[in-house]
This record gives C-alpha cells, sequence and structure tokens, in this order.
C-alpha cells in the first residue's frame, strides 16, 4: 500500500502546497473512520436496535462437553474454500483449452471458444448460476453443489482464457520460428518450447484468480448451496442479528481476501526476483 | 480481439485457408455428442416437455378488456433494469470521478480515504456487500427520511414524473438502498478507471501547468481532465456493461429487476429451463448488443483522432 501511495505522488509530479506531515493526515482518516463507525452504531441505536454481540461466538464456535465445535458461519467458510478448491483447477483447465482453441487452426475450435467466451462476458454471473443450477443441473442429473463449481469454472475460466491467451502471446515469435525450422510438430511446441516458458508469466495473474473465486462464490447463495453467505443469510433469519451478522461476515472475507493477496504478493515477488536471476 | 502486428507476438494462426483439421472432426464430434446426449436426457429420461409459449405471454400479453396488448413481467423487469442502472450510473460516476481524483491527490488524507474505499469494495464479496449497505442505507439513511410520504405527498404531475423515474413509489426505499448499494460498488471500479486515465496524463503536463502559475485545482480542471477524458471513455463503456450484469445482484434484495422476474415466473409457470433460457438471452442480447456499439463507436473515434 505504501510504495502505491508513494508513486502516485512521483506521477502526479512535484506539489506546490508545503507538506503536511503523514500523522496528521493518517490521525485525520482514523478519526474519519471510527467517526463513521460511531455514526452507523448511534444509527442503529437510535432505531432501537438491539445488539447482541455476546451471541456472535456462538456461530463461530462452540465448546461442547469440553470439545471443539465449529459454528455455522466457520462451516460455511470451509465450503466456500472447498468449492474455490474445486474451481480453481477447473477454471484454469477451461482457460488453457479455451486460449489454445482460440489460436488453434481448427474453425470449430475457434467458434466454439469464442462462443464460449461471448457467452459468459454478456451475460450475469447470477443468471449463468441460475442457469446451471436449475437447466443443467437437472439436464444431466448433477448435484446442486457440483452445478455450483461448473457454473463458477466456467465463469472464471473466461477470464483465465485471457491470461493464457496474454502469457502464450508474450512468448518470443523467434521461438515459434525455431521450433518450425527444426520441425517440431504444433503440439509439442506448445509443450516444449511455448508453455514452459509462458507458464511462469501467468501463475501470478493466475493465483490472484483464487481472491475473484471467492468473491464471486458468495453469489452462489442464491442457490441451495451452503457457503458463508448462504449461512450468513441463514442466521440472520433465524436470529435476526442482521447488523452482527453481516458485519462479521465481511470481516471473515476481508480477512481471507486480505491475507490471499499478501501471499500472493510475496509469491509474486519471489517468482520476479527468480526471473531477474 | 485483434491485437497489433508486432514482432513480439507469436504468429497468430498459421493457416487461415478453410481446411477442415482433425481438430475440427474432434471438437464438432465432441458438440454433437454433447447436444446429442443432452436431448436424450431431456426427452427419455426427464420427459421434459418443452413449452416456449407459456414464457413468450411474459413479453407482452393481449388485455381482453381493454383490446390492447400490454407489457408484462419480462419488459418490465428489463425497465426497472434499465431504471436502476441508470440511477447507479449516475452516482457511481460522480463518486467514482470524485474518488479517482482524490487517488491522485497531493494530500494523503484523500488517498487514504479514496483507497481505502477502493480496498474495502473490492475486497468484500459482491453479495455480502450489497447486504451490508443495503442494511445500513436502507435502514439508517432512508428509514428517517421516509421517501415513500415524500412521494406521496408531491403534487399530481410531480408523482407521474416519479413513477417514471423511480417506479412504484411504495417500493421506493427499497429501490434508492439498492441503487446507492450498486453505485457504491460500481464507484470502486470507476474510482481506479478515473485514476489510471488521469496517471496516465504524462507528468509534464502538470509541469507546465504548474509553471504558468495554475492552482492544482486548475491544472486538474483545464488541463488534466480534459485529455484524461479520451482515454476513460473506453473503458467507462466497459464498465457499463459490467454494471447491467452486476445489476442482476439487486434481485437479492427484492428489487423487481429482470432476473427477480425470472424467479418469479419460474414459480408460476414451472417452465424452469425455458425462463432462464429467456432470460440469459434477454441479457445477452442487452449486453452483446451494446459491446458491439462502443467497439464501433471507438473504432469511429479512433479513427478520428488518427487523422
Amino acid at each position: 500500500m505504501a510504495s502505491t501511495v508513494e508513486s502516485t505522488t512521483a506521477v502526479t509530479g512535484a506539489t506546490s502546497a508545503p507538506k503536511r506531515a503523514p500523522w496528521i493526515d493518517l490521525a485525520q482518516f482514523v478519526v474519519l473512520v471510527v467517526g463513521l463507525f460511531y455514526l452507523a452504531m448511534t444509527g442503529a441505536n437510535a432505531l432501537n436496535y438491539n445488539w447482541q454481540w455476546y451471541r456472535m461466538p456462538k456461530l463461530l464456535y462452540r465448546v461442547i462437553d469440553g470439545e471443539f465445535v465449529w459454528g455455522p458461519l466457520m462451516e460455511g467458510l470451509f465450503v466456500t474454500f472447498e468449492i474455490t478448491a474445486w474451481s480453481l483447477p477447473l477454471a484454469a483447465a477451461i482457460g488453457l483449452t479455451t486460449a489454445l482453441l482460440r489460436r488453434s487452426n481448427s474453425f470449430a475450435g475457434r467458434a466454439l471458444a469464442t462462443g464460449y467466451l461471448q457467452l459468459i462476458r454478456n451475460t450475469p454471473i447470477l443468471v449463468q448460476v441460475y442457469i446451471f443450477y436449475f437447466v443443467f443441473a437437472p439436464m444431466f442429473g448433477l448435484g446442486g453443489f457440483w452445478a455450483c463449481v461448473l457454473a463458477l469454472s466456467f465463469h472464471e475460466g473466461s477470464f483465465a482464457a485471457e491470461i493464457f491467451r496474454a502469457g502464450i502471446e508474450s512468448v518470443h515469435k523467434g521461438q515459434w520460428e525455431a521450433s518450425d525450422s527444426l520441425g517440431i510438430k504444433r503440439a509439442d511446441t506448445y509443450r516444449y518450447v511455448v508453455l514452459p516458458q509462458a507458464i511462469p508469466l501467468m501463475l501470478p495473474p493466475l493465483t490472484s484468480q483464487i481472491v475473484t473465486l471467492i468473491k464471486h462464490s458468495s453469489i452462489l447463495s442464491a442457490v441451495a448451496v451452503f457457503d458463508l453467505t448462504t449461512m450468513a443469510l441463514d442466521q440472520v433469519a433465524e436470529t435476526f442479528m442482521a447488523f452482527e451478522i453481516w458485519l462479521t461476515t465481511g470481516a471473515i472475507y476481508l480477512v481471507v481476501t486480505v491475507t490471499l493477496s499478501v501471499l500472493i504478493n510475496l509469491f509474486e515477488n519471489r517468482i520476479r526476483r527468480r526471473s531477474q536471476r | 480481439m485483434s491485437m497489433p502486428a508486432s514482432d513480439r507476438m507469436a504468429p497468430p494462426v498459421r493457416k487461415r485457408v478453410f481446411k477442415i483439421t482433425v481438430l475440427d472432426v474432434v471438437v464438432i464430434g465432441a458438440v454433437a455428442v454433447l447436444i446429442g446426449y443432452l436431448i436424450y436426457r431431456v426427452n427419455t429420461e426427464l420427459v421434459y416437455h418443452w413449452d416456449w409459449s407459456r414464457v413468450f405471454e411474459y413479453f407482452v400479453y393481449y388485455d381482453e378488456e381493454t383490446q390492447s396488448w400490454r407489457k408484462n413481467l419480462l419488459i418490465e423487469g428489463l425497465i426497472i433494469l434499465v431504471r436502476i442502472c441508470v440511477w447507479a450510473a449516475i452516482f457511481g460516476l460522480v463518486l467514482g470521478l470524485v474518488m479517482g481524483v482524490c487517488r491522485v491527490s497531493d494530500v494523503l488524507l484523500l488517498r487514504l480515504v479514496s483507497r481505502g474505499y477502493v480496498e474495502f469494495v473490492r475486497n468484500i464479496p459482491p453479495v455480502p456487500f450489497f447486504f451490508i449497505m443495503f442494511f445500513f442505507v436502507g435502514n439508517q439513511l432512508l428509514k428517517p427520511l421516509d421517501l415513500t410520504a415524500l412521494a406521496q405527498g408531491a403534487s399530481p404531475f410531480w408523482q407521474d414524473v416519479f413513477l417514471v423515474i423511480f417506479g412504484e413509489t411504495n417500493l421506493l426505499r427499497n429501490f434508492a438502498a439498492a441503487a446507492i448499494a450498486l453505485a457504491l460498488y460500481e464507484g470502486a471500479y470507476i474510482t481506479e478507471i478515473v485514476r489510471a486515465g488521469i496517471q496516465s496524463i504524462e507528468r509534464g503536463q502538470w509541469e507546465a501547468g504548474q509553471s504558468l502559475g495554475l492552482s492544482r485545482y486548475q491544472q486538474l480542471r483545464n488541463i488534466i481532465l480534459p485529455q484524461a477524458v479520451q482515454r476513460i471513455a473506453p473503458p467507462l463503456a466497459n464498465q457499463s456493461i459490467q454494471l447491467i450484469k452486476d445489476s442482476a445482484l439487486v434481485s437479492l434484495l427484492s428489487v423487481q429487476e429482470l432476473t427477480f422476474m425470472g424467479n418469479e415466473i419460474q414459480a408460476t409457470t414451472t417452465r424452469v429451463f425455458e425462463t432462464w433460457l429467456t432470460v440469459g438471452a434477454m441479457y445477452f442480447v442487452v449486453c452483446y448488443g451494446l459491446a458491439r456499439l462502443f467497439a464501433r463507436m471507438e473504432r469511429r473515434m479512433g479513427r478520428g483522432r488518427a487523422t
């Protein structure tokens, strides 16, 4: 975060006004955030909202007879992870297939890939989830969970296809020509020459797809799959603690996505350093 | 996607000559098998009787009493979708512009505020974000205002105007809360577009303005933004398509737009397959049409600038 803030100043150039000490701004920012939060809280109190934060831990975990049990929200988080874990490799596979088909010399392959991309890009993900869940799942006899995983995979696959395309196109033309002149077949060129060079470039953007996947998996709560958002909706209906539950759910997602983003940044830096060496 | 031909690029496709390759056979075969299996499943195992007319009635229907064609739920959903998207676009654009300028401000506080806003929106999944905003905005800000009473207390002329631009006044609070939530969501992405546009302007432009003795506001208003707008326009157009797609999520907040109507229709008619395929097709027509239109406008603008 700090580096971006500095770089924005660098781009916009020297400033004419004398600089304030940064801690004044930081303090003001903290005051502003606390103030906003305070306003929201007093507003809720003015509506006679009955805060019941003491009931929240029970939704996260419980200890019954000395035995540790996860609460519904954490159970939901694990389902979210499960969906993400299945969807990520599937989305990567769909993306790679699409990218290769788009570059192939087969007109049917290109038409299929383009059609798929246009269909996914021009419809809302919520409608895609409904179509997979209510139309394709009964047609193919799939369960609800798999319908959701497939809907998410096909949606993210369109983004992954762009990442693969960019990665493949970043490989120098000379590499293709060299392997052509050696008489290597096109499939082998991809396998031994192009993809080994392209994949390290694609890894960082592909891993950041995890964050997108986790965020998009919340949309699956519109159908019956028991991810974190669904659990939150259920618990709101059951306990009427709308504010506490939604704030907690938001915080859980925030912790997960921010942690992942930081990890991915570290990973990216490591790859960059290795490729520079 | 056409890429500029450059030396760095790998060769696109080797042969553009029309020729059936092994891959063609494999792809066509796989698709044929898939479709064949689907038809077998639907007709033989599920014994599903397609009846598109039940769903198509929900576009328009013939009213016997007034002897005229009237719009039905699907068209009404589309109108509400347009309505909420227009409001979200207006608010989101204003918010994104202000926040985007803050993002490159030389005041750290403003940078922190806009950065905090963008990171908050982008790191919380859309559904919890919409619910949080919906509860807070709907219950805290709009409940005391009592918009419905305000709107229903207006003169008949204004009530007609409200009906066109907001929809039913008894659903006004719901509609306004959802529109604000959607605007806050899109605003974060517009902020980043505006920031990228401003930062793409060369530093010399700022310095030139400074050397002329212009204040930072004047530099921004007279020099930077007019140039940035040209670069912001294409991604902003794409964002409007994104807005239409994201607006499907407000159906979860009981705003009666197209996706919500889809749910209603599938419940009343039990024509599940037809309903969702129709709704999906409607979104596709709108978004694909807009995408083609924007691509064409961009080409034309690009040509105009080149000459």
